[in-house]
């Protein structure tokens, strides 16, 4: 396989991921905020911050309300990060990889996309936002269905599913990080609303209901943080994502060196007392955490993508 | 429909009348018309879809073109136009009605297009070999001497087969009196082969009664086919030659072509920067296990840009060191560097003394009547006809630089007066051909349009011709120029055999 078509088909994963991501991001914000009473301000900028786009927002010089925050994580072409943008990119690496993907796949991404192009040109109101949201989020679902499905699990697909983990826990991270700054503070007013925002967390990563599962308690940090950084069977944990990637890299040919980055990252991660993470040292591991993940993504970049570094 | 006889039979029936489609009043005129003999009348090969059309409402063949329109939509069907400064994907134009052509008729065209190729690969093999033919006098040497595209790097190669041009795209129009001429050939990198074959499939999709009612030639072949005439170019006697597509990029107007056909035969898709070429003069593929080995290349990228050492050396599209490895049979180059020199239009006038010279047989697809503008008779013909003729320069492709004589302005006819007067060299002329059409879906109505038919012609150790073709038509009103950048769209072709029950 192609360096080159490697690459382009671990970014076709990461932009899907993140399409989807960001598609759940609005809705679970969407639902949560009604749930708020009406005297807690809707704090939409929290979508800013998990995306890591405040700055960015600000220069663009729209006032920060709900409105414009929603378009520019929508259909804002500006914002690199916003979802036409996600999903222009996963699409134009899709269509310069389209000899070796299931033309089905190609076919549904590309008419998401030009519904999503069409339907970027107005606004996203609250009776609108559920159906398209959720569109979005299905339409990639069945794509990464029909990659799965009718796709050799060859050298590609390893590619496709290290770029969606990569994505995946790099999410999942940041949703956590914006959440913690959030509910671990004292602030008064929203102390009575924390459990209430901890399942919003979970919410965001789809984990609400598998969670409740799995753990059979109530909603605890110390519960959460433990489930969405190290279960083995959640699979937008940060450990599961890790695994996945550390099992598709030791399929690829010279998988030595990422394999040890992997590895070590997992090892660091595993051996976190969850527990014991709350305010700054939470924010601090998370930091660090997003940083091995960096690595990871380097890792796989210089085996696999870059001949001259070799 | 009888629930709807019972409660109002009257109003029914009249309404049906009114909209069903009239070929009565489809009148080609003076042209040829691919599928009405005369008003009202079908041609015995589209009587079965003249039939079914007549039984259709307007309203119903609008909404079945679409869906053929949304379905090329989402299968992401596209060309790429540069225009204003920036790349436009757009949706291939495609007509739902298709072009017919009777079986009979196409066998013989088919013999006729192979009968070209296989001429005219023998002159170019000749060209840079022993030149025989410029010795004996049958095509000036000055000609050739004089034309950028023949590659003086080329001389003394010696490719597979002596076959230069694998791939072939030729032509074909045919005239008021049904005549089918070739108007041109395409020996370098002919692009449409792709939406032929999605074409079919667009309209399997929305006329599928039709397929069930007539005996229509498959085209799916063509991927197959062309994998094993490329693979008949492998210089390594192996079993499983790596066969790989070079494309310019996503820029190009025919990406998407590119993409089909590697994807369709399971080759790579690969891009100048993917590959190298060894200090063993072998070429590489850089993939995930390290560099990998390529024995054929069909190169989608012209010869200038291909190989920075020898051609263009501010390409970046193309891989230093090819050349090299194609001059000493390393690796398999289709179409071959220099095939050109047999497609410019002015070497196109001695086609027919090509054929007879090589292969002593009379051209079974007549050539059109051509005047070189280099010759001092001929020009002087040209110039006092050019509201009669069609006027081309002879290394332009994509239907840019054209003047048609019976459409162009005086002020237009002045230009080109000038134009050839300055460089008689780079222009020829035809008369311009009263160009056969076929009905088209323009709005709510079945008007004639003009359409020409690209058929594909494969040439390795064997031959191999699609059944039918690209079948482009000329969206506007009276228009001849059928090219897709310039607002020409297309329909799907049918080889029927009638005799077939």
């Amino acid at each position: 396989m192609l360096s080159r078509v490697a690459e382009r088909v671990y970014w076709l994963g990461r932009f899907l991921e993140r399409t989807e991501n960001t598609a759940r991001l609005i809705l679970v914000r969407h639902n949560a905020i009604l749930d708020l009473p009406r005297e807690v301000q809707a704090d939409w900028e929290q979508v800013l911050q998990v995306m890591g786009s405040e700055q960015h927002f600000a220069e663009l010089g729209a006032t920060a309300n709900e409105k414009n925050i929603i378009s520019y994580v929508f259909g804002e072409r500006e914002n690199p990060s916003s979802i036409i943008s996600s999903l222009t990119s996963a699409r134009e690496n899709m269509r310069t990889t389209r000899e070796i993907l299931p033309s089905e796949a190609w076919e549904r991404i590309n008419s998401l996309y030009l519904s999503v192009a069409r339907r970027s040109q107005k606004d996203l109101p609250q009776s609108a936002r559920h159906a398209v949201l959720n569109n979005i989020i299905q339409a990639c679902q069945q794509v990464t269905g029909l990659l799965s499905g009718a796709m050799n699990h060859d050298a590609a697909y390893q590619f496709v599913s290290m770029g969606r983990n990569l994505e995946r826990a790099d999410m999942s991270t940041r949703i956590i990080d914006s959440a913690s700054a959030g509910l671990m503070g004292d602030s008064a007013d929203v102390s009575p609303f924390r459990n209430v925002l901890w399942i919003s967390v979970l919410q965001s990563l789809s984990a609400y209901q598998m969670y409740r599962l799995n753990v059979q308690r109530n909603v605890s940090p110390a519960d959460v943080l433990k489930f969405l950084f190290q279960s083995t069977v959640f699979p937008r944990s940060v450990a599961h994502c890790l695994h996945e990637i550390e099992t598709c890299i030791a399929s690829l040919p010279d998988h030595k060196p990422a394999l040890q980055v992997v590895a070590h990252v997992l090892h660091e991660l595993n051996a976190t007392d969850c527990s014991a993470l709350a305010g700054e040292s939470l924010h601090e591991f998370i930091d660090e955490l997003q940083i091995h993940i960096e690595a990871v993504h380097h890792a796989i970049a210089k085996t696999w993508f870059r001949h001259d570094e070799k | 429909m009888a629930e709807a006889k019972i409660k109002s039979p009257q109003p029914y029936t009249r309404a049906r009348v009114r909209s069903t489609i009239d070929w009565t009043k489809y009148d080609p005129g003076e042209f040829y018309d691919e599928i009405i003999s005369a008003p009202g009348r079908a041609r015995p090969a589209t009587r079965s879809l003249v039939a079914f059309m007549r039984k259709q409402t307007i309203k119903h063949l609008v909404s079945r073109q679409q869906a053929a329109d949304l379905a090329i939509q989402e299968m992401g069907i596209t060309f790429t136009v540069y225009s204003e400064g920036q790349n436009i994907d757009r949706s291939w134009p495609m007509d739902i009605i298709p072009r017919i052509i009777p079986l009979q008729e196409w066998r013989v065209l088919e013999k006729g297009l192979i009968q070209r190729l296989t001429a005219l690969n023998m002159f170019i093999d000749d060209i840079y070999n022993k030149q025989k033919i410029l010795k004996d006098k049958v095509v000036p040497a000055e000609i050739i001497n004089s034309s950028p595209d023949f590659l003086k790097q080329c001389i003394g190669a010696h490719p597979r087969h002596g076959v230069w041009s694998h791939i072939c795209g030729s032509d074909l129009v045919r005239d008021g009196d049904g005549t089918v001429y070739v108007l041109e050939d395409n020996l370098r990198v002919p692009s449409g082969v792709s939406y032929m074959l999605e074409n079919r499939a667009i309209s399997k999709r929305v006329l599928p009664q039709l397929f069930e009612r007539n005996s229509i030639l498959p085209v799916a072949d063509y991927p197959s086919q062309l994998f094993d005439m490329l693979a008949s170019l492998s210089p390594r006697r192996v079993n499983h030659p790596e066969i790989v597509v070079m494309t310019p990029g996503i820029f190009n107007s025919a990406y998407f072509e590119h993409a089909y056909l590697a994807q369709r035969m399971g080759a790579e898709l690969v891009e100048g920067a993917d590959l190298v070429v060894g200090s063993d003069d072998k070429v590489y593929m850089k993939t995930i296990r390290g560099l990998a080995p390529v024995d054929v290349i069909y190169r989608r990228i012209n010869d200038d840009f291909l190989d920075p050492e020898v051609f263009r050396p501010d390409s970046t599209l193309g891989t230093p060191g090819l050349f090299r490895a194609w001059r000493k049979g390393n690796v398999g180059l289709a179409n071959a560097p220099g095939a050109g020199v047999a497609d410019d239009k002015v070497i196109y006038t001695f086609v027919p003394a090509i054929i007879k010279y090589y292969l002593d047989e009379d051209p079974i697809i007549p050539n059109v009547p051509s005047f070189l503008c280099v010759n001092e008779q001929h020009r002087k013909h040209v110039l006092k006809n050019l509201a009669t003729m069609v006027v081309k320069p002879a290394n332009e492709s994509g239907g840019y630089g054209m003047l048609i004589g019976p459409a162009s302005t005086k002020k237009e006819r002045a230009l080109f007066t000038d134009l050839i007067n300055k460089n008689p060299r780079n222009y020829m002329a035809q008369p311009a051909l009263k160009l056969s059409t076929a009905p088209t879906l323009c709005g709510n109505n079945i008007e004639p349009r003009h359409l020409d038919l690209r058929p594909f012609i494969l040439q390795g150790k064997h031959h191999y011709v699609t059944p039918g073709g690209l079948t482009r038509v000329a969206l506007r009103k009276g228009s001849l120029v059928v090219n897709s950048s310039q607002g020409g769209g297309s329909k799907d072709t049918w080889i029927v055999d009638t005799e077939a029950g």
